[in-house]
């Protein structure tokens, strides 16, 4: 793969993986910062470290299969692996300033 | 490599030695919720036309087949379904056995059925020489034991237990007492036995087979899974302090106290006072520290605007205070026995029926998307859990209910049974209504046309669903 297609990738990846939506929450998982990772080598496999809300949430496996779904749909990726952790825990401090907007949470709140 | 950068290598070799917890969905759950909500409608129904108490004594076998249809048709089948979908949900393992909820169902709903006619047979409603309460208490002892079976090994695989685990555990001690005791009195009111310890059991057991159901097993039981589905729901911390475990170790010891006290007392022929009194103080003292447990959740969402469920939650936890309020009043004043059928109302209709719907029309909604819309997360747009939904058309009907509920223990209270059955049928009118509501969600018929049937989105069933492994 050449550098240029390689070049922004990891953005290209996240771009995508904010089609999966966490659905209690209702927004996307980038920018709740269940994404812990994005890392992508030159011939273009890449690799999701990811999370969810709460550890044995039934919604677990089907969030994975969506992540590597979208990922495997962005261009310039040959394969993917997810990954998925509970070190650390997600609290609501990892989530973006539009996903606490949209939740009504102030900015710095969480436990 | 930072310290960041090692746990994200660590993470990626752990998941390669252990499978990390994913649960799949609960394929029976949703019959389990049809034929609870189809009891209870059945029930307030019976109560409209004036089937039971207060238009028959308490101990009338019409209330008590009235009774144990809510209890068991109702508030068990509930209880049941959703702890086949949320116990692994508590411990991060998967249910032990996920086919085995279907027998259980078929042995509880004709065990239940059974019953009923052996209260219709014991009233002399039906002449049929059947032996319907020997039949009753095999269907259910094997029913309630496939649950403990089932419930029991995905518990234990997954020791040590979060809290609010042990509170389940706990309320299968619960219903392990409950049936232990019903299956002595269906032998006995069925003519099964005539040992006389097990008829002085039966004269005397009724209030402990009680506690242990409506305590034990529903109270108890509902505390535990309300302590994470309103952290999981609201954004809030979840809780295992001092406050919280105490409210656990009061609440078991309030079930031990009047179980084992109650049965050795009958057995030695002395007074139930003693072992009751004490088990309703320890039960209170729980009930306390868990209202401040939940005021505490309330007050440290992360959630500022609440949704339906756990609005509606909140009224069902200040009937359970109501009815708390009730039992100090009454045993102050002495006449706890008189006003004992309101107070059970109350926690029967106002805390664990409320607590119930309020809580299904959440799980209903969630349930649902996972089926329908988890096969295509990452393939294309997805609605959100709420999508399906639409709060201002059920809230009404949730107010409805808690109103007519408050309003039906008052009536109860100030005896007039004439205005019970009015706030009966308001309240059977709010819970058919809400029932529909759920329906609807099922159906898809909230969501956008265009979302609901895109391409690879699968339609649900309505009484069952479509599982995955995780």
């Amino acid at each position: 793969m050449s550098a240029a297609l390689n070049d922004g990738l990891p953005e290209r990846i996240k771009d995508a993986l904010r089609l999966v939506i966490d659905p209690e929450l209702g927004y996307n998982i980038v920018d709740l910062g269940l994404v812990y990772d994005v890392s992508v080598d030159d011939s273009g496999e890449a690799r999701v470290i990811m999370t969810t809300t709460t550890r044995g949430c039934p919604a677990t496996g089907y969030l994975k299969d969506g992540a590597r779904d979208s990922v495997e749909a962005t261009a310039g990726v040959t394969s993917v692996d997810v990954v998925l952790t509970y070190d650390p825990p997600w609290t609501p401090r990892m989530m973006s300033a539009d996903a606490k907007r949209h939740l009504g949470i102030a900015e710095g709140e969480g436990w | 490599m930072n310290a960041s950068d090692r746990a994200l290598s660590d993470a990626v070799a752990s998941e390669r030695n252990a499978t990390l917890p994913g649960v799949s969905l609960s394929r029976w759950t949703m019959s389990y919720f049809a034929a609870g909500l189809m009891s209870f409608a059945l029930a307030q129904g019976l109560m409209v036309a004036g089937y039971g108490y207060p238009h028959a004594p308490v101990e009338a076998p019409e209330t008590l087949a009235l009774v144990h249809l809510i209890a068991l048709g109702w508030l068990s089948l509930l209880l049941c379904g959703a702890l086949f979908q949320f116990v692994p949900v508590l411990v991060a393992k998967p249910l032990h056995d996920n086919a085995m909820p279907l027998p259980t169902l078929v042995c509880l709903l004709i065990g239940l059925l059974a019953l009923l006619l052996g209260f219709l047979q014991l009233g002399g409603q039906i002449s049929l020489s059947l032996p319907f309460f020997p039949v009753a208490a095999t269907l259910l002892v094997l029913g309630f034991t496939l649950v403990l079976w089932n419930l029991g090994r995905t518990l234990w695989a997954a020791r040590p237990l979060p809290l609010p685990a042990r509170f389940v555990v706990t309320g299968l001690f619960g219903i392990a007492g409950t049936v232990f005791l019903g299956a002595i009195f269906a032998l006995v009111l069925g003519g099964a036995t005539s040992h006389p310890h097990l008829i002085e059991l039966t004269a005397r057991g009724v209030p402990i087979h009680a506690i242990a159901g409506l305590g034990g097993w529903l109270t108890l039981t509902a505390m535990g899974v309300s302590y994470r589905l309103l952290a999981m729901f609201m954004l809030a911390p979840e809780l295992d302090r001092l406050s919280s475990r105490l409210a656990f170790h009061l609440g078991s010891g309030a079930l031990a106290v009047a179980f084992v006290g109650g049965v050795v007392a009958i057995c030695f022929e002395w007074r139930l006072d003693f072992p009751l009194l004490t088990a309703a103080l320890l039960g209170l003292g729980a009930l306390a520290l868990y209202g401040k447990d939940m005021l505490f959740l309330y007050r440290a969402r992360k959630r500022r605007t609440l949704e339906l469920n756990s609005r509606m939650a909140a009224f069902a936890l200040l009937s359970l205070v109501l009815a708390a309020a009730l039992v100090v009043v009454t045993i102050a004043r002495g006449d706890l026995s008189t006003h004992a059928p309101a107070i059970v109302y109350l926690v029967a209709f106002g805390w664990l029926s409320g607590l119930g719907l309020a809580k299904l029309y959440k799980i209903v909604a969630f349930l649902t998307w996972l089926e329908c819309y988890g096969p295509v997360l990452g393939k294309m747009p997805t609605p959100r859990v709420q999508d399906l939904v639409v709060e201002p058309r059920a809230v009404k009907w949730f107010g409805l209910y808690f109103l007519a509920v408050w309003a039906g223990t008052a009536a109860l209270l100030f005896d007039y049974p004439g205005v019970f059955r009015a706030a009966t049928a308001l309240s059977l009118i709010a819970t058919v209504a809400i029932a529909m509501q759920l329906f609807r969600t099922r159906r898809l018929r909230d969501v956008e046309h265009a979302t609901a049937v895109a391409a690879g989105a699968r339609r649900p069933r309505l009484l069952w669903s479509l599982s995955r492994q995780a």
